[in-house]
């Protein structure tokens, strides 16, 4: 199923854009000379806002006591800022495994999706075979199906194979099924994009099919893999349907799962060790992203979305 | 997209992968035949909704006296902590899935359709067969929910009575009545909660009276306070509405004035909470008392009388055993240990049980370190005898969920009670028909 | 096959021949740890799913009774899944629409080599990676009446309502939380896309005259198109499976205003205990899904630009 390769012509104003809504200030109708930048700073300082606040708002409350808390209005840094309720995210479960197991399952399972899903998107977008485009839509179907409706079929096999309360469907499931198709979609509008002409030198030199595969395209799939690494680990790491569903010993837990075991005996959650374990849970992710997103970012326009 | 030929291939494929997905069946499973002389020592699975450490250090230390005197038939006896607000959702997945365990825990809200499903078994002949375990020690009201047709599905392991904790810092500093007085007194009424509510909130700030755990969505809590005007959601037999009944419109006709008119209760929306100390007094369960941290000076009293006088309110939890567990029988085997009078003792310090030798003030003041004898006496066994349960019945998801949408129209100022009611009737008469 | 080759060419045929069914078995053999999985975890349980709508299901009962088409000429009558879909369909309308404006406006702004880009970049992107529940539970505590929104609100004069506690209200709350969250995602994907329009075309088209304005439709919106469809199937496919969320915040109300379809899902099969009939709604949850995405990928033509 290869894209539409037409040759450039006349760009047509489309009548009806795909993405109506308010357009703000800061693209206002033309004027003479751009709009000062500051301006725009200062649209964007704003527009940060919502998007900054609810986590400030978790790390600084993961310091205070619940009454302050839930105190009216709301505030800004804790009154007397106290470490205790870290202490508490450790004393009161193991987080320490759980926090290892949701960081080795989801290494695993990013390496694993972008070993399938390369080979698979490789596959679909260089190699001819017989019922390829049939066999690419059956794989598109996972992109469509939302965890809740397949999740009791899921257990049930899950069980009669006696992998209930273990992390095998945690690890399989994402990389063989609906999770990693993304990446698979992704992978081969990659590949798409890749010149036939280094194929051809390969196979000049001899190389088999796999060969071309292993030392020609997948290392020049870098980008791509690193957005498909990405998208994979985070869906991995926040994962929180199914642990509930398929693990019940508490050491075995992920940290979603985790975060919603602090409470007292009544289910009432204790919110400043809660709000502390969501914090631990957030931050080495977000430090990551940020040495990380030039990569991402600059790998992601290279996968030839564009095209 | 699909070329025409490959539609045939379509078709195999979807015929393969039924008869895939039929392999695993859609009925029970049976993990293991239940083997009438067990071959080999089982494995017990009980799910639980505390993950508190000493409670479930206590369950596993009473399972490993069990495993001991019966090494024959029992290996171990493990208790799953489930989270308290997806109790319901992961059992249910675990009934679906094929995963039944051997025992459970239910809310008393669930009974009558736990008990009338089928899926339990009949524990009576096995707890009044039991050596020592005294059946007739335990209060017949309490296992009125539990029972049908004259046997017993459920065992209700956890008796806790509703009360009213109070800030007495808050009262004296507002210089109001103490509640203590009030009920000395006989006049501790839930008009003068309401005006001690009111005048403590305008004075000081923080919110009055709270109902806790109703928040504006769990509508059966709100049955400790419609118990003092006589009202129910629905007749005895579960059949009729009584949400239109005069004594239920003038129980949420209170509510909703001191709500909206005097603000002794505080609005929708607003977050609240008793244990963190800005609130003056809040209705639920005794065992909440280990939520105090001694930085405010409280107290504790039965519910207020309404109009139709005082009535006491309880939660109850059950122990059930599945019919389809692998191991029905050793399961209810150990049941009767884990409930036996000198077992229940022990779990008295965290669920005060049904049996009238343990209501005394002796064993419970154990159970509850923070409360005086006298507190006790009152509060705690009072509360006990005589009490009624939380709302509950067969059809209860569907209707909590139903009646609750309702209500809905009824939390806001210029709301017209009788009207919604109406409708809460109107919505819920062909799920109480049922 | 063992034809003895008769010329050179004839030869070079075979063997061309002969690589190609290699290629071919090399072909299958590559994907067939995704086509088995999806087989295997995707396929088959999608299947089970419409079986097990065919019945009335009771988990705690344990019946399991065929039905036919009974639990499909429930779905007809059931009002409340009627007002489930108009929910489903409002939240979906609002979540896309103004999820893809913003993440376009975000990713605009970003792409201007401003001051502090880096640092916004992270900053819109943050909520991403933040666990759905404790970003939920962060925003209940900021939209309670007197909570961090409506305090914010009052700075300015204006009086907030009670957010969580209207019909209405609620399903704005429900969206806006998840525009938040996730609208970073689209952003970087649209500011990738962004950062491969060549800077030539639009050098020569602000030669010719076009001001910013004209130049963003006729330009950038078109080389871009391509990621607007991806992006527009994949907030089209979320939108629908939002569950979490509304879990956490409303628990559907009030007054049901915000139970859209996954979650009166969830509702018939875990509360409820209604297996047969929730399946019967992942039906028809699924073939939304299907039919919305297939719309949109078969109109690509006549909006998605593709260049050599």
């Amino acid at each position: 199923m290869k894209s539409d390769r037409t040759v450039a012509h006349d760009l047509p104003v489309p009548e009806k854009g795909p993405a109506p809504g308010p357009r703000p200030a800061s693209a206002a109708p033309r004027r003479r000379g751009r709009i000062r930048p500051w301006i725009l700073v200062a649209v964007m300082a704003l527009l940060a806002v919502p998007f900054l606040f609810p986590t400030w708002w978790m790390a600084t409350s993961s310091m205070k006591t619940t009454s302050e808390i839930l105190r009216v209005p709301p505030s800004i840094w804790p009154d007397a800022p106290s470490l205790e309720p870290y202490t508490q995210v450790f004393a009161l479960q193991p987080f320490a495994q759980q926090y290892w197991n949701s960081l080795y399952i989801a290494v695993i399972v990013t390496a694993g999706t972008i070993f399938v899903a390369s080979l698979a998107g490789y596959a679909f977008a260089r190699i001819q075979f017989p019922g390829a485009n049939f066999l690419f839509v059956v794989v598109l179907v996972g992109l469509l199906i939302p965890t809740e409706v397949t999740i009791v079929p899921l257990f049930r096999m899950v069980n009669s194979l006696g992998l209930i309360d273990t992390h095998w469907p945690l690890v399989v499931i994402p990389i063989l099924g609906a999770p990693s198709v993304l990446a698979t979609f992704i992978m081969r509008q990659f590949f798409l994009g890749l010149p036939g002409e280094l194929e051809e030198a390969g196979r000049m030199d001899g190389l088999t099919r796999w060969g071309i595969f292993w030392r020609i395209a997948f290392p020049l799939a870098r980008p791509a893999i690193a957005a498909v690494a990405i998208f994979t680990f985070l869906k991995s790491w926040n994962m929180y349907l199914e642990p509930i569903v398929f693990l019940s010993s508490r050491d075995k837990f992920t940290l979603p799962q985790a975060l919603t075991q602090y409470v007292d005996a009544y289910g009432g959650p204790i919110w400043n060790v809660q709000l502390a374990a969501t914090t631990l849970t957030v931050i080495p992710v977000l430090v990551v992203f940020v040495i990380a997103q030039r990569h991402f970012i600059q790998g992601l326009a290279q996968t030839g979305l564009k095209g | 997209m699909v070329q025409r030929r490959t539609l045939p291939a379509l078709v195999l494929l979807v015929l393969g992968a039924g008869a895939l997905a039929a392999c695993s069946g859609a009925t029970d499973d049976e993990g293991a035949t239940p083997t009438a002389a067990a071959a080999a020592p089982v494995d017990l699975r009980m799910t639980v909704w505390t993950a508190n450490e000493d409670h479930l250090a206590l369950f596993d230390e009473i399972a490993a006296e069990y495993v001991a005197e019966n090494p024959d038939t029992v290996s171990s006896v493990t208790f799953e902590a489930v989270p308290f607000e997806d109790y319901t959702t992961t059992l249910t997945t675990q009934l679906a899935g094929g995963n039944t365990p051997d025992l459970a825990w239910i809310f008393e809200s669930n009974a009558p359709e736990f008990v009338q499903s089928g899926a339990l078994a009949d524990l009576k002949p096995t707890l009044v067969n039991a050596e020592g375990y005294e059946f007739d020690d335990i209060l017949p009201t309490a296992l009125d929910l539990w029972s049908a047709d004259d046997g017993l599905y459920a065992y209700p392991f956890s008796n806790s009575p509703f009360v009213m904790f109070v800030n007495t810092d808050r009262i004296a500093a507002s210089g109001q009545p103490s509640p203590a007085e009030l009920v000395g007194s006989d006049g501790w009424t839930f008009d003068a909660a309401r005006d001690i509510a009111k005048a403590s909130t305008d004075q000081l700030g923080g919110a009055g009276l709270i109902v806790r755990d109703f928040n504006y969505s769990l509508w059966e809590n709100l049955a400790t306070v419609w118990g003092g005007w006589g009202a129910s959601p629905w007749s005895e037999d579960g059949t009729q509405c009584n949400f239109t009944e005069p004594e239920m419109v003038e129980a949420m006709t209170w509510i909703h004035e001191a709500t909206f008119t005097d603000g002794a209760i505080p609005g929708p929306g607003t977050n609240a909470d008793f244990f963190a100390g800005d609130v003056t007094m809040t209705i639920t369960q005794i065992s909440r008392a280990s939520s105090l941290d001694g930085t405010f000076n409280w107290d504790v009293v039965p519910l207020p009388a309404g109009p139709a006088g005082q009535q006491n309110v309880i939660g109850q939890a059950g122990i059930g055993v599945f019919q389809n567990g692998a191991n029905p029988e050793i399961a209810a085997d150990f049941l009767a240990y884990f409930t036996s009078p000198e077992n229940a003792e022990k779990l008295a310090t965290y669920f005060p049980p049904p049996r009238q030798s343990l209501l005394n003030t002796e064993t419970l003041v154990s159970a509850n370190p923070l409360l005086s004898e006298a507190q006790l006496e009152s509060v705690v066994i009072g509360g006990i005898t005589d009490a009624t349960t939380k709302p509950s019945h067969a059809n209860f998801a569907q209707l909590q969920t139903t009646v609750r949408g309702e209500l809905d129209a009824l939390w806001n100022e210029g709301a017209d009670i009788e009207a919604v009611l109406a409708e809460v009737c109107a919505a819920a008469e062909p799920l109480l028909q049922d | 096959m063992t034809v003895l080759a008769t010329s050179p060419r004839a030869d070079r045929r075979q063997r061309r021949s002969a690589w190609r069914r290699r290629d071919a078995a090399t072909g299958l053999l590559f994907v067939s740890p995704a086509v088995l999985g999806s087989l295997a975890f995707v396929i088959a349980p999608l299947v089970a799913v419409v079986w097990f709508s065919l019945h009335e299901w009771n988990v705690l009962a344990a019946t399991f009774t065929f039905e036919g088409a009974g639990n499909y000429e429930r779905m007809l009558a059931d009002t409340s899944l009627h007002a489930a879909l108009v929910a489903s369909g409002w939240f979906s309308l609002g979540l896309v629409v103004l999820n893809i404006s913003l993440a376009l406006v975000l990713a605009v702004l970003l792409n201007q080599r401003l001051p502090g880009t880096t640092f916004f970049r992270v900053a819109f992107f943050s909520p991403v990676v933040v666990s759905i529940v404790a970003w939920t539970i962060v925003w209940g505590f900021l939209l309670q009446v007197d909570g961090g929104i409506n305090s914010a609100l009052a700075a300015v004069g204006i009086e907030g309502p009670n957010w969580l506690r209207g019909n209405v209200t609620a399903m704005v709350a429900v969206v806006v939380v998840q525009l938040f969250k996730n609208v970073g995602l689209n952003m970087i994907l649209f500011l990738s896309a962004l950062q491969s329009v060549p800077e030539e075309i639009q050098e020569a088209a602000t030669l010719d005259g076009a001001g910013p304005w004209r130049r963003f439709w006729s330009i950038t919106i078109p080389m871009i198109s391509p990621t607007l469809l991806l992006v527009s199937i994949l907030t089209v496919v979320g939108s629908l499976e939002t569950f979490a969320l509304i879990d956490v915040l409303t628990q559907g109300g009030p007054s049901n205003s915000t139970t859209v379809l996954v979650y009166y899902l969830y509702r018939q099969a875990f509360e409820f205990n209604e297996f047969g009939y929730a399946s019967a709604i992942a039906v028809l949850l699924f073939t939304i899904v299907l039919a919305l995405t297939l719309l949109q990928w078969q109109t690509r033509k006549r909006w998605v630009f593709h260049e050599v």
